[in-house]
């Protein structure tokens, strides 16, 4: 009598969502890495730089931006939340596929490829800290400390700290890495920049690129580590009662500030 | 161990990673071996198979490993060469021992399954090439003529990517390329656990060679006439697009094809393969 034929296993089962889409998946972790959270990122560090022109520009930018109001939400879980979390649960994927093996081929590109992995594991710890300590999401775990209307005093009090302040620096440079390094990568796998030539090219430019949101980036942290924090909750108490009047909450009276 | 008057030693000491049969561990070994001049580590290797001891004078078995061609084309001889992935035969002991003196360190390669010490299967790296298609069909029953002429510039682009010798240096080299060794099952039949085998190689990375293979054939005015099909299996699971840019490859190809400007162009018909394919069906 022939034996029956053993039970597949699991492995026999045929190919997984993730297999069957491994192309679509890996090129939309790449654009996503560009459009739209490296946009947005763009977007986010020159907001925050725009702190170095004083607390009322800045909080001009954060009101403009939840001028949005109910649709914020919708807004960041689009545009923000949703890709990132796409990237970096993606991201660990790939990451648990790999080898990275720096010790028997030590070339730099080797070296930016593993640290591009490294980078995008501190990224990912980092904005999970940042989220967690600014973010009114974080408020029932003991964060959230980000006031709307209080944007640039109360960001300035939680960046007090010197260990948030290294902790801040090493997540950005980690962020500004990834994201530049990750711009010359993607030109290669959807095959913009072919040639060693062209990719030479591509590097200075990536290069040039990450130095300048680096320096954007370093240049918001050092704002907010100016701020005088006394005079910057005056000036957004100043811009509070003008945005009541203008919405017809407090009669509008000359000199409101003075009381 | 002595010098002679020119400065090389009388003898050099030889450390080799053995493994007995497929899947049983490995050990390090020691030979040592009197110097002779132009020595490369083929002919190293045939001193220690005659000697068949080790440096501490225990008779062991002859160390194995593959070569064919001794002329660094056939790729057979793919080993790690004091920790680098090159061929055995153009790695020559004088330079090895400027290199690291004394002793030279043998390795088989990591990725691919170890058949007996430095002797290894290579059998996924093959069939990465049948996956993609890497070959111009022109085999039928009448003479269908001549095929289109190739410009030039064609020629010259194509000429280094028909110079790889499928030798797997750049598989060794790729963060990306991880080792698949699979065992036959119990009951399982030979038939059957080749097709297991040849399941799992087709989804993991396919690897740089066929990428740049799938390359030359796509741009051959008569290989283009497959050029779908190539896509279709480069943008399928463990195609192209699980290369992850650290480019050792190119930094390892003895043959020095120019690996990564064939991935950029895969990614680029990629890109556009897939965009039509989107837009057409």
């Amino acid at each position: 009598m022939e034996k029956p034929a053993p039970p597949p296993s699991s492995g026999d089962a045929g190919p997984s969502f993730l297999a069957r889409h491994e192309f679509l998946l890996r090129r939309l972790h790449s654009l996503s890495g560009l459009i739209p959270v490296g946009a947005y990122m763009v977007v986010h560090l020159a907001t925050n730089a725009s702190v170095l022109a004083g607390a009322a520009t800045f909080q001009g930018n954060v009101d403009k931006i939840h001028a949005l109001g109910p649709i914020l939400p919708l807004v960041e879980w689009t545009f923000i939340f949703i890709p990132i979390l796409f990237h970096a649960l993606f991201g660990f994927v790939i990451i648990a596929g790999a080898l990275p093996n720096t010790s028997s081929y030590p070339y730099a590109k080797n070296y930016r490829y593993t640290l591009q992995r490294i980078t995008g594991v501190l990224a990912f710890v980092y904005i999970a800290f940042h989220i967690w300590q600014l973010h009114h999401y974080g408020e029932p775990f003991g964060g959230g400390k980000f006031e709307v209307d209080h944007a640039t005093s109360s960001t300035a009090v939680a960046l007090d700290s010197l260990p948030v302040k290294i902790a801040y620096a090493v997540g950005l440079l980690a962020c500004v890495y990834h994201l530049a390094n990750g711009i010359w990568t993607m030109g290669i796998t959807w095959g913009v920049w072919v040639s060693p030539a062209a990719q030479r090219r591509a590097d200075y430019v990536c290069a040039g690129f990450g130095v300048l949101i680096a320096v954007v980036g370093l240049g918001a942290m050092q704002g907010f580590g100016d701020v005088n924090v006394d005079e910057a909750r005056e000036t957004e108490n100043r811009l509070i009662e003008v945005k009541e009047m203008l919405k017809g909450e407090r009669p509008v009276t000359q000199g409101a500030s003075a009381k | 161990m002595g010098s002679h008057s020119n400065g090389h030693p009388q003898s050099f000491s030889v450390r080799i990673l053995r493994q007995d049969a497929p899947g049983a561990k490995s050990y390090w070994e020691r030979h040592r071996v009197a110097y002779e001049r132009d020595m490369n580590v083929i002919s190293v290797l045939q001193r220690i198979a005659a000697q068949s001891k080790s440096a501490d004078g225990q008779p062991v078995a002859p160390v194995a490993w593959d070569c064919n061609c001794l002329e660094e084309v056939c790729g057979a001889c793919t080993m790690l060469v004091n920790g680098r992935t090159r061929q055995a035969c153009t790695a020559l002991v004088d330079k090895l021992l400027e290199e690291n003196p004394g002793e030279i360190e043998l390795q088989p390669m990591s990725k691919f399954p170890v058949v007996r010490d430095l002797l290894v299967d290579r059998r996924r790296l093959f069939r990465a090439l049948q996956k993609v298609n890497a070959w111009v069909p022109v085999d039928g029953y009448y003479d269908k003529g001549p095929g289109p002429r190739m410009s030039q510039e064609n020629q010259s682009q194509a000429y280094p990517l028909s110079e790889c010798m499928s030798c797997g240096c750049c598989l060794e080299a790729c963060p990306q390329y991880t080792k698949i060794e699979l065992t036959r099952r119990e009951g399982e039949s030979e038939a059957e656990f080749r097709k297991r085998e040849t399941a799992a190689f087709d989804a993991a990375f396919v690897g740089a060679h066929a990428i740049s293979q799938v390359m030359l054939f796509n741009n051959h005015p008569t290989g283009q006439m497959n050029a779908g099909e190539r896509m279709d299996a480069l943008t399928a699971e463990g195609g192209v697009q699980v290369c992850g840019n650290a480019q050792n490859c190119v930094a390892v190809c003895p043959k020095n094809i120019p690996l990564t400007t064939s991935i950029a162009r895969a990614g680029r018909a990629a890109t556009v393969h897939s965009i039509r394919k989107w837009f057409d069906r």
